[in-house]
C-alpha cells in the first residue's frame, strides 16, 4: 500500500477501525485500485451511525482518441473514402471493433497492416473519426471505484447515501438513518484537509 | 451415550476397526480412503472407548475426539452480497465441514443494518431445523450488540456469533457463545493466526454441542439418529440414487432425508426395526422447510417409554 500517501481510518471503535482498514486494503487490491487513490480518509461512528469515505484520485491517462495515434485523411481523389494511417498498433483491435460497429464490416478495408480504409463520405466523417474515442481508462476506473466503495466497503445496512464523484475526488456519506448536515460538512472538511496536505507536500 | 470420534490410520487392517465399532453397537458415519491412509468418522459407545483406543494403538492409528461429527450447522450471513461472500462465510462453512459437520449456508433477505434487520418466518423455521446456527457478523462492537438484541428472535437452537471485537459472551444478548477476531474479512483466511481463530470457533462449537449432548442424554431418544440413518439406507432403495450431498444427513436429534415428503413419508413412517416397532412409534416424520425434504425427529424416552 506504499502508493497511498495518506490512509487513515478514524473511529471511536479502535478494533473496528483496524479491521475496516484491512477490509479497504483488500478491496482496493482486489479491484487493482491502489494506484488510483492518492490520499484516503475514512471516518466511522457505528453509534451515530455514519460512514464517511473521502479520497483524492490520481486518474491516469485521459480518453484516447483516434487522432492520438493515427493520421486521418481523405482517401484517393474521386472516391468516397477516409484513409487512416496507424502510427501505433496498440489499439488496432479496439479501433476495428468500433469501426465495424459504426459503419458495418463491408465498408472497412485493411489493405496494409497499418492502413485502414473506411468507405464513407469523407467531407462529413473525417473530423468525426479524428475525435473518435477508442478507449476510456478513466471512466472504467471510476466504475471500478464505485463498485469498491458503494458495493463492497460501505456497510450494507447503510442505505441512505450521499455521494460526490469527479475526476479528482470521491466522497461518500452513508448512514442507516437520515443524513445530518454536519456529517456532510465533516466529509467536506476531511476532503479539504487532504487537499491542503497535497498542496503542502 | 455415543461418543463422536475420528480414527486416522493405515488402510491395512482398518476393517478390524470398522468391525469392532459395529460389534460394539457404534456406527461408521463416513469412510475416506486417501491412498494408504484412511479416515473414519464414527460414533462409539462411551463405555467402550478404551477398547477402541486399544485397537487403534494395535493398528498404529490414532483416535481423536471430533465433537462436530454427525451434526448439521447453519452458517448465517446477513445477506448474500460481496460484503460477506465468498470469503468469510465460505471459509467458516468449509472449515466446519472439514471438522465433520454438515454445513448449510443461509443468506438472509433483510438481515442488514443494526436497526432495520429482521428475520422472516421462513428463515426462522429453516434455521431452527439445524443443530446450531453460526451468525457471521461484522466489525463494530456497537452494531453486533444492537443487532443481537433483535435478529435472533424465535430461534430456539444454540446461537454462536462471530465478529471482530473481543467480547464476552455475556455482553452479546441472546447468544450462546461469541467468538472474536473474525469481523468482515474480504480475503481468504489462510494465515496461521486466522486458522487459529477458525480452530477456536470449532472448539467453541464443540463445547456447545457437548452440553447439548449431555442434555439429550438425560432423556435419551427412543432410537439413536444413526440407527434411523442406517435403517433408511437399508430399507429405502431410492436413497441410493439421490444425488444430493449426504442424502441422509445426520443431526443430533434426528435426520434429514433428501427425498420428497409427499411420495416417501408413508414408506418411511412404516419402516420396521428388528425390535418390532415401526418408525412412527419412535420418531416424528415431518415435512422440512428445506425444499420438499423430510425431517425426522426422534421421540424422547419419556414419551415412548422405551429405548430400542
Amino acid at each position: 500500500m506504499e502508493q497511498l500517501e495518506t490512509f487513515i481510518v478514524e473511529s471511536p471503535d479502535t478494533v473496528g477501525a483496524r479491521t475496516t482498514k484491512v477490509l479497504i486494503q483488500d478491496t482496493l487490491a482486489d479491484l487493482s485500485l491502489n494506484r488510483v487513490i492518492g490520499r484516503l480518509k475514512v471516518f466511522v461512528d457505528p453509534v451515530e451511525p455514519v460512514f464517511i469515505f473521502t479520497a483524492l484520485l490520481r486518474l491516469g491517462t485521459p480518453a484516447i482518441r483516434l487522432k492520438d495515434f493515427a493520421k486521418v485523411e481523405m482517401g484517393s481523389l474521386g472516391k468516397d473514402e477516409v484513409r487512416i494511417e496507424l502510427q501505433r498498433e496498440a489499439h488496432t483491435v479496439k479501433l476495428l471493433n468500433k469501426l465495424w460497429e459504426k459503419y458495418g464490416k463491408e465498408s472497412i478495408e485493411q489493405p496494409d497492416k497499418k492502413v485502414i480504409v473506411v468507405k464513407t463520405d469523407p467531407i462529413k466523417e473525417v473530423d468525426v473519426l479524428r475525435e473518435l474515442v477508442i478507449e476510456e481508462p478513466q471512466a472504467e476506473v471510476l466504475d471500478r471505484l464505485i463498485d469498491a466503495v458503494a458495493l463492497r466497503i460501505i456497510p450494507e445496512g447503510f442505505r441512505v447515501r450521499k455521494h460526490e464523484l469527479s475526476t479528482s475526488h470521491i466522497l461518500f456519506v452513508a448512514s442507516e438513518d437520515t443524513l445530518k448536515p454536519e456529517w456532510i460538512a465533516k466529509a467536506k472538511e476531511m476532503l479539504e484537509s487532504m487537499r491542503r496536505e497535497e498542496e503542502n507536500a | 451415550m455415543l461418543e463422536p470420534v475420528m480414527y486416522t490410520g493405515g488402510v491395512y487392517k482398518h476393517n478390524h476397526m470398522v468391525e469392532l465399532v459395529e460389534d460394539l453397537g457404534g456406527y461408521i458415519l463416513q469412510k475416506n480412503v486417501m491412498q494408504t491412509e484412511v479416515v473414519l468418522l464414527m460414533l462409539v459407545p462411551i463405555n467402550d472407548m478404551t477398547i477402541v483406543e486399544e485397537k487403534a494403538k494395535e493398528l498404529l492409528g490414532k483416535v481423536t475426539r471430533a465433537p462436530l461429527t454427525g451434526t448439521e450447522i447453519a452458517t448465517v450471513a446477513p445477506t448474500l452480497a460481496y460484503h460477506h461472500l465468498p470469503h468469510l462465510d465460505c471459509d467458516v462453512a468449509e472449515f466446519l465441514r472439514k471438522q465433520g459437520s454438515k454445513t448449510n449456508m443461509v443468506g438472509l433477505a433483510r438481515g442488514v443494518g443494526k436497526r432495520i434487520c429482521q428475520l422472516t418466518a421462513y428463515e426462522r423455521d429453516l434455521i431452527n431445523e439445524h443443530d446450531l446456527a453460526v451468525f457471521i457478523l461484522g466489525n463494530y462492537e456497537h452494531c453486533i450488540i444492537e443487532k443481537s438484541k433483535r435478529l435472533y428472535e424465535g430461534i430456539e437452537i444454540p446461537i454462536v456469533v462471530t465478529g471482530a471485537p473481543q467480547l464476552r459472551t455475556e455482553d452479546v444478548p441472546n447468544a450462546t457463545a461469541y467468538v472474536g477476531n473474525f469481523g468482515r474479512i474480504l480475503h481468504h483466511m489462510r494465515h496461521s493466526e486466522e486458522l487459529r481463530t477458525l480452530d477456536k470457533l470449532a472448539e467453541v462449537i464443540g463445547a456447545v454441542f457437548d452440553n447439548v449432548r449431555k442434555e439429550i442424554a438425560k432423556d435419551p431418544p427412543a432410537v439413536a439418529p444413526p440407527r434411523i440413518k442406517k435403517e433408511i439406507e437399508e430399507q429405502v432403495q431410492e436413497i441410493i440414487d439421490s444425488l444430493h450431498p449426504l442424502p441422509v444427513t445426520l443431526q443430533m436429534n434426528g435426520v434429514r432425508v433428501k427425498l420428497p415428503y409427499e411420495e416417501y413419508h408413508e414408506q418411511i413412517e412404516n419402516i420396521r426395526f428388528v425390535e418390532g416397532v415401526t418408525m412412527k412409534e419412535v420418531a416424528r416424520v415431518l415435512p422440512s422447510k428445506m425444499r420438499n425434504f423430510i425431517l425426522i425427529r426422534a421421540l424422547p424416552k419419556s414419551e415412548t417409554g422405551f429405548v430400542i
